[in-house]
């Protein structure tokens, strides 16, 4: 059923609340799945902390960058309805029919009327502190949150001088629209939907409660919230990092971990904030680059560096020059009144406790639940757990206490984007099943105006240069790189804009393209990695063909790397634009392709990641193929007992099969294996021979779920000696009740065993958290066995810490070592003549090496990828990262999907995990696959290469220089020619750069369209 | 490694091989037992974070470890034969900050109980012997005669305690015997009996409370003067004890219910306090617009959480300006002497009164007042080392008290 954009306010399919990048990423899924969706935010804007963010780790992706071109979809998808500066007030009804009331906040403007052109913040008189700069700078009353901001409307804080005393109202009056509306009350909404997803996030710990290390006292003593603002060029000081009590640049900053965070006193976490310690690398890392002179000093108490990539970034920090990482809590020494410095002093391990001056001190704030987290229980009828975080099922961190309710994001504990973002694709699963039966009958097609036919018009360019707030305005000189585009030929228009990716200023592009009868567009402004689509997407809306477009990188080409160099800096920017508009001159206009799609899914590997999402999607109607390369399904789990929370995993895993095969529409396939795949997007053939048959299966859309292996260690004995185990082999023991492990009263592990050196420079993540499992249990079984954890660093994270306390409690050894002691074993005898394995550990605080008589030995052994992963990467066409995992498509905000299109990984192939943390990611890679598999076709772009037959002489080279198997032979027997499959062509050119004779173009990049680039960039030089 | 010098931790031991060729030891659990029996098994949670060095005042004197010495017991390793074990002032900052809740001066009185029995005691502690011989024979560590106890009192007309009095005034060992103390003891008598307090004291029948001593580890003459001193009370019908020193009042109200009693404990600052507020004693006069600054001892405030009461006496004084150092309240930095340490000698050099002085000086005051024997003692010994004639006062707050209403007795 198509209905007009917006005819239905009161009734949804999905209500999302909470408009943080997990909520964005709900409501895009949902959306792009065939739902309506309410997309429900507090805040006067959707973006939620994320957009407070300056970069995000490990990447270093500006962040407004790559989550405000998913504002502007959001904004622009017609199944999404925005209400911002709205709250829940009451939720009623049950699974499939929820009433939801709404009180929508009185924002004080008419969003309906209100263009966004902030005349009402320039006239209000009013200064306050302004709340999405941490205070730390101020704003009038009125005003747009932040300038990307979705809704691009103001807000009046109720600071206002007429909200408060009726004195002024002046933007009233200067407000040419009539937007202000100062008498606006709140407004109750009632919404129907038939599932909601809670993503409302999380709030930073406060230091000022309890004034931890001066914070609220001491002027130079931060959060780490606040140096994020101080770092961004949107920030109080335009990415000046300049320091509270002087404004002054600091050049001696130091970070502290942990605060608020693994603590047992009252006020504070107990558990692990599991980001602080990569954010707080990252901003060391931003500081540097801000000033190559600046020293850190990082106090922390172990490095949590759990994640994909996360352990290189930790060392990246770790190599910069004047950095230092000190394993030791500290305390505040004083502040120096005359200069406003404040000295910290921290233990050594045996040098005593030394005091260090400091400009700035930065603390590393934990992620507490968000302020209202009684009142959202309260009001969704759900549980929250004893941190007071949403309380989910133990094997699935999506699903909450409550039926149709599902939570995505931090809400469900302390973690990073990727995980957020995943939860949320997870959460689109999961409502799909639920909703299955409704999917699509709401769904609003996008309605674009026609396309104009530009062939016979004269070419007319119109430039929109973007200052990027203070990105690329500070540097390059904008008013006149914008003059001299007017006088390059063919530009009938240029103009300049402060964020030209703010929706109105996208939306004007639109309209000056209509007003000007402009036929081709240049933006010069970012990059276009994340703001093409947007533009492409705009022109459509103005009505010309999205491929008159190119985009001029004036920033990561230009004002970001000659920062000191302004004047040559702007001469550069007007080279890149003449030549962008050379460039966009001589484009054609391309069409898109429409594919049909296969709705039926290949899932590859039938552990619990395979099994996951192929019920995830089955449960949501589709068809599914999974393909299982052992005899019997259930992978690594298979030898998991329990998990730390207490789990019992067979049961559940047993469960798990036995859901996989009653499914009528899950077809499994055992001793699999795939021998071809070919294919694109929508339109997959895999053949698998199986159990003696072989079977072609079409499939729209494949996910890889290989899994990973256990290393089997080199070191420490095993292998030699039977009384060295890996943890795994433990959980079989103790399962079975061997008695090895029944006769060991000295049970010694060891950490990173396999992993975090060279070769396999990465942290295997779960190893911290299966050796506390495994000690538990240990230790329940035999409450005087002595166990001891020989450990680098404790990577407990997120609720995980609350185990490692536990197990301290009872009476678990901890005992640190750094890599250069490690730990040795050898096969001794002790004083009474009993053989033992002798474990020696040199400890840095002791100062000695300290000798264990065990008699066993447990080596935390680390994942490792599967070895199956080249062949499958060489199959399916995908890459692996160095560490030999497969590689997504973007870490942070792709991190379910491949870069090739139609194709999605999940589970540990991806990187080690836990158990719930694959069945998030699982049902992620469901709820993304679905964005496909749930339309009839998708689209494929038209930039794709094209074989000009005269000129092919079928010599073949361009066939083996493309990666994705696009082009074959075609033509007739007698006159073979190279034949390019549009849907495959990815569109890289290298083979029109490979062809001897230049008979393949690659459309939107021809020989002439470059050329012309390179004509215009030299053509200042040879004049 | 990249281009910088990226430090790993920092000093002591760095680099390769300094942490292979160094001495090899062993864990001894029946030590860890005995550790854990005699109280200090919550080192268990320890996980080695630095802080309670970081916060320890031993370490802006010199270099000292009690996160090593947690981890030594945790591994059944102590070594009592160095000084180390014996410098812990129980002050309770280390606790009160660790994020672990481990309880290091448990911990470290574990261990000295062990050395003590094996009669381990380094030179700088070899006083504690004949402390603890005094204490058993007359019931004081100072080598006093029991039947001195009184003799402070001798001119005051003191009442011995009977049952059904209001209150016992415990006097405690240093006001009893020491010159300086004793000052104190006489202005606590007379502002009882000017409020018009029915009080009586013990005299000789009074044995030390024994908190000290059983700090140093010395758990059966603590326990002998505890039972004795709880007899006593019971003989004579105590129910409410008022107590001068922070340690008495520490003992009593939280350790001696070991021993299945419960009497009402009350420190004379929390008693002025009363006293003041009720209207039963009328402080009329002023002093002489004094700049004063308040020590927090640390068995008053951190270990038993008595911070407002002592300033609220003080700013209820006319011509008092009452102002806050460096290190106050929960920070207080400690004078050195708890956890038998007053009885121990330390260097000069390693006094934490001397800073403290320091800091006191720093805020312009011109009085440095407090309310614990061991603080007045140690910032007397302080006071010595400033320029002859300089007019800095240490005094104890019952002292300025007293001051203030003979000031308005003289003028009436």
């Amino acid at each position: 059923m198509i209905l007009p954009a917006g005819s239905l306010h009161d009734f949804g399919d999905v209500m999302v609340v909470g408009g943080g990048i997990s909520g964005i990423q709900a409501a895009l899924d949902l959306a792009s799945s065939g739902f309506k969706v309410f997309l429900v935010e507090k805040k006067p804007t959707i973006g939620g902390k994320m957009a407070q963010l300056d970069k995000t780790f490990p990447t270093n992706d500006c962040s407004m960058c790559i989550e405000s071109p998913k504002f502007i979809e959001c904004d622009r998808h017609p199944n999404i309805e925005i209400l911002s500066y709205t709250e829940v007030e009451r939720v009623e009804g049950e699974a499939g029919d929820f009433k939801v009331t709404l009180v929508r906040k009185p924002r004080y403007v008419k969003e309906d009327v209100c263009t966004g052109c902030t005349t009402c913040t320039e006239y209000c008189p009013l200064n306050i502190p302004d709340p999405f700069n941490q205070e730390l700078s101020t704003n009038k009353a009125t005003h747009i949150y932040f300038s990307q901001a979705v809704p691009l409307v103001p807000y009046i804080d109720d600071q206002c001088l007429y909200l408060q005393d009726e004195k002024c109202s002046i933007c009233e009056s200067v407000c040419e629209n009539q937007a202000i509306d100062l008498r606006q009350k709140p407004e109750r909404q009632t919404v129907k939907v038939g599932a909601i997803v809670l993503s409302p996030g999380y709030d930073t710990f406060d230091p000022g409660e309890r004034g931890d290390y001066g914070y609220g006292s001491i002027k130079n003593v931060v959060s780490s919230m606040d140096f994020e603002r101080l770092l961004c060029s949107t920030g109080p000081h335009e990415g000046e990092i300049l320091r509270p009590s002087d404004h002054k640049h600091p050049h001696k900053i130091a970070w502290i971990h942990c605060v608020g965070s693994r603590q047992q006193q009252d006020g504070g976490y107990s558990y692990c904030s599991a980001v602080c310690c990569s954010y707080i690398q990252k901003q060391v890392i931003l500081a540097k680059d801000h000033d190559a002179d600046t020293e850190a000093f990082i106090f922390h108490n172990d490095i949590r560096a759990y994640g994909k990539d996360f352990e290189r970034f930790y060392q990246r920090a770790k190599n910069l020059p004047g950095v230092s990482f000190v394993r030791s809590y500290v305390e505040i020494g004083r502040e120096i009144p005359e200069t406003g410095n404040v000295t910290i002093r921290y233990a050594t391990d045996a040098g005593g406790v030394k005091e260090e001056e400091f400009d700035l001190v930065v603390l590393g704030v934990g992620l507490g639940p968000p302020a209202d987290n009684q009142k959202l229980a309260g009001q969704f009828g759900l549980e929250l757990n004893k941190h007071g975080f949403c309380k989910t099922n133990p094997v699935n961190p999506i699903e909450t206490t409550r039926e149709g309710v599902f939570v995505s994001g931090a809400f469900q504990g302390p973690m990073d984007i990727p995980e957020s973002v995943m939860s949320a694709s997870g959460a689109n699963a999961l409502s799909g099943a639920l909703l299955k039966a409704r999917r699509g009958m709401l769904d609003t097609a996008r309605v674009y105006p026609e396309e104009r036919d530009v062939s016979e018009e004269e070419v007319k360019v119109g430039v929109f240069a973007c200052h990027c707030g203070a990105n690329i305005g500070r540097v390059v000189n904008v008013p006149s790189l914008v003059e001299y585009a007017k006088g390059l030929g063919h530009v009938a228009h240029a103009e300049e804009g402060l964020f030209i990716c703010s929706t109105d200023a996208a939306a004007e592009i639109a309209d000056t393209i209509r007003e000007k009868g402009l036929n081709r567009v240049v933006v010069a402004a970012c990059t276009p990695r994340t703001h093409e689509p947007l533009f492409r997407d705009t022109l459509r809306e103005g009505g010309i063909n999205q491929y008159f477009f190119d985009m001029a990188n004036i920033r990561e080409h230009c004002s970001w790397v000659h920062s000191k160099q302004k004047e040559e800096a702007t001469q550069k920017a007007k080279d890149i634009v003449r030549m962008s508009v050379a460039r966009v001159v001589g484009l054609e206009p391309l069409q898109e392709f429409e594919l049909p799609v296969n709705k039926a899914t290949l899932v590859v590997g039938g552990g619990v990641a395979g099994m996951t999402s192929a019920l995830s999607l089955a449960n949501q109607g589709f068809e599914v193929h999974l393909v299982e390369k052992d005899k019997d399904l259930g992978g690594m789990a298979r030898r998991i007992h329990t998990t730390l929370e207490g789990v019992d995993v067979q049961t559940w895993l047993r469960d798990l099969i036995r859901q996989v095969y009653r499914h009528p529409m899950i077809h499994v396939s055992h001793e699999a294996k795939i021998t071809d795949t070919t294919g694109y997007v929508g339109n997959f053939v895999t053949t698998v021979e199986s159990e003696g048959r072989v079977r072609t299966i079409r499939h729209g859309a494949t996910i890889l779920a290989t899994g990973a292996e256990e290393h089997r260690p080199t070191e420490y004995l095993y292998g030699e000696d039977e009384r060295v185990v890996t943890q795994l082999e433990l959980e079989d023991l103790i399962a079975k009740g061997d008695e090895k492990v029944g006769a060991a009263g000295r049970v010694v592990m060891i950490q990173c065993v396999g992993c975090r050196q060279e070769g396999r420079n990465y942290c295997a993540r779960v190893c911290c958290s299966q050796a506390v499992k495994n000690a538990l249990r240990l230790k329940e079984l035999d409450p005087d066995r002595e166990v001891w954890v020989l450990y680098r660093d404790m990577r407990t994270y997120g609720f995980r810490e609350d185990y490692y306390y536990e197990a301290a409690q009872k009476g678990v050894r901890f005992i640190h070592w750094e890599p250069e002691g490690r730990p040795e074993v050898e096969a001794a005898t002790d004083e009474e003549g009993k053989p033992v394995l002798q474990v020696g550990v040199p400890n840095a605080v002791l100062g000695q090496r300290l000798a264990v008589d065990a008699d066993l030995v447990v080596l935390s052994a680390a994942v490792v990828p599967s070895q199956g992963n080249p062949e499958v990467a060489r199959l399916f066409k995908v890459p692996t990262n160095p560490d030999g995992f497969f590689q997504e498509a973007h870490v942070k905000l792709r991190p379910v999907d491949f870069a090739a299109d139609g194709v999605f990984l999940c589970g540990t192939n991806h990187y080690p995990k836990h158990i719930q943390e694959t069945v998030s990611q699982a049902h992620g890679a469901a709820g993304r696959a679905v964005t496909l598999l749930s339309h009839d076709t998708v689209t494929a772009s038209g930039s794709v290469c094209q074989v000009n037959d005269s000129a092919c002489i079928a010599c073949g080279a361009c066939m083996d220089v493309c990666a994705y198997g696009a082009i074959s032979w075609g033509g007739t027997r007698a006159a073979k020619r190279a034949e390019v499959n549009a849907a495959l062509c990815k569109g890289d050119g290298l083979c029109c750069s490979t062809c001897p004779t230049g008979a393949i173009d690659l459309r939107h990049f021809t020989d002439e369209e470059v050329f012309s680039q390179i004509d215009a960039a030299l053509s200042e030089v040879w004049s | 490694m990249g281009q910088g010098e990226g430090r790993d931790d920092q000093n002591g031991q760095q680099g390769p091989g300094s942490l292979t060729d160094v001495e090899t030891v062993a864990p001894f659990p029946e030590v860890i037992d005995e550790i854990k029996a005699a109280g200090g098994d919550a080192f268990t949670y320890c996980y080695q974070c630095g802080k309670c060095d970081v916060v320890c005042p031993w370490n802006r004197v010199r270099d000292f470890s009690i996160r090593k010495i947690v981890l030594q017991a945790s591994l059944g390793i102590p070594d009592i034969e160095l000084d180390e074990i014996w410098r812990c002032t129980t002050c309770g900052r280390c606790p009160s900050e660790c994020p672990r809740g481990v309880n290091q001066i448990e911990i470290g009185v574990a261990i000295r109980r062990i050395a003590t029995a094996y009669d381990v005691l380094p030179a700088p502690v070899s006083a504690y012997r004949r402390v603890g011989a005094s204490l058993a024979s007359d019931g004081n560590p100072l080598g006093e005669a029991r039947e001195a106890r009184d003799a402070w009192a001798e001119d005051l007309s003191l009442r011995t305690y009977t049952e059904g009095m209001e209150v016992l005034f415990f006097v405690g060992c240093y006001y009893s015997y020491d010159p300086r103390l004793q000052k104190v003891a006489r202005a606590i008598a007379e502002i009882l009996k000017r409020a018009g307090v029915d009080f009586g004291i013990l005299g000789r029948m009074e044995s030390c409370c024994g908190e000290s001593i059983r700090k140093t580890g010395n758990e059966e003459v603590f326990k002998n003067l505890a039972r004795s001193n709880i007899k006593t009370f019971i003989d004579n019908g105590v129910k409410r004890i008022l107590v001068a020193s922070p340690h008495c009042f520490h003992t009593f109200k939280n350790e001696y219910p070991e021993f299945m009693v419960n009497f009402e404990i009350v420190h004379i600052s929390q008693f002025l306090a009363e006293l003041i507020e009720s209207g039963r004693l009328e402080v009329k006069g002023a002093l002489d617009n004094k700049k004063i600054t308040y020590h927090d001892p640390c068995y008053l405030g951190r270990h038993n959480g008595i911070y407002d009461e002592p300033r609220n006496v003080l700013k209820s004084l006319a011509g008092v300006e009452l102002v806050e150092m460096a290190d106050s309240r929960e920070k207080s930095l400690c004078c050195g002497g708890g956890g038998g340490r007053i009885w121990a000698e330390t260097p000069k050099t390693e006094r934490f009164a001397d800073l403290r002085m320091a800091q006191a000086r720093d805020t312009g005051a011109q009085v440095l007042a407090t309310a614990c024997p061991y603080c007045v003692t140690n910032f007397e010994e302080s006071r010595l080392s400033l320029d002859e004639g300089d007019p800095f006062q240490v005094k104890d707050i019952t002292e300025l008290v007293l001051e203030a209403i003979q000031a308005g007795e003289a003028t009436s």
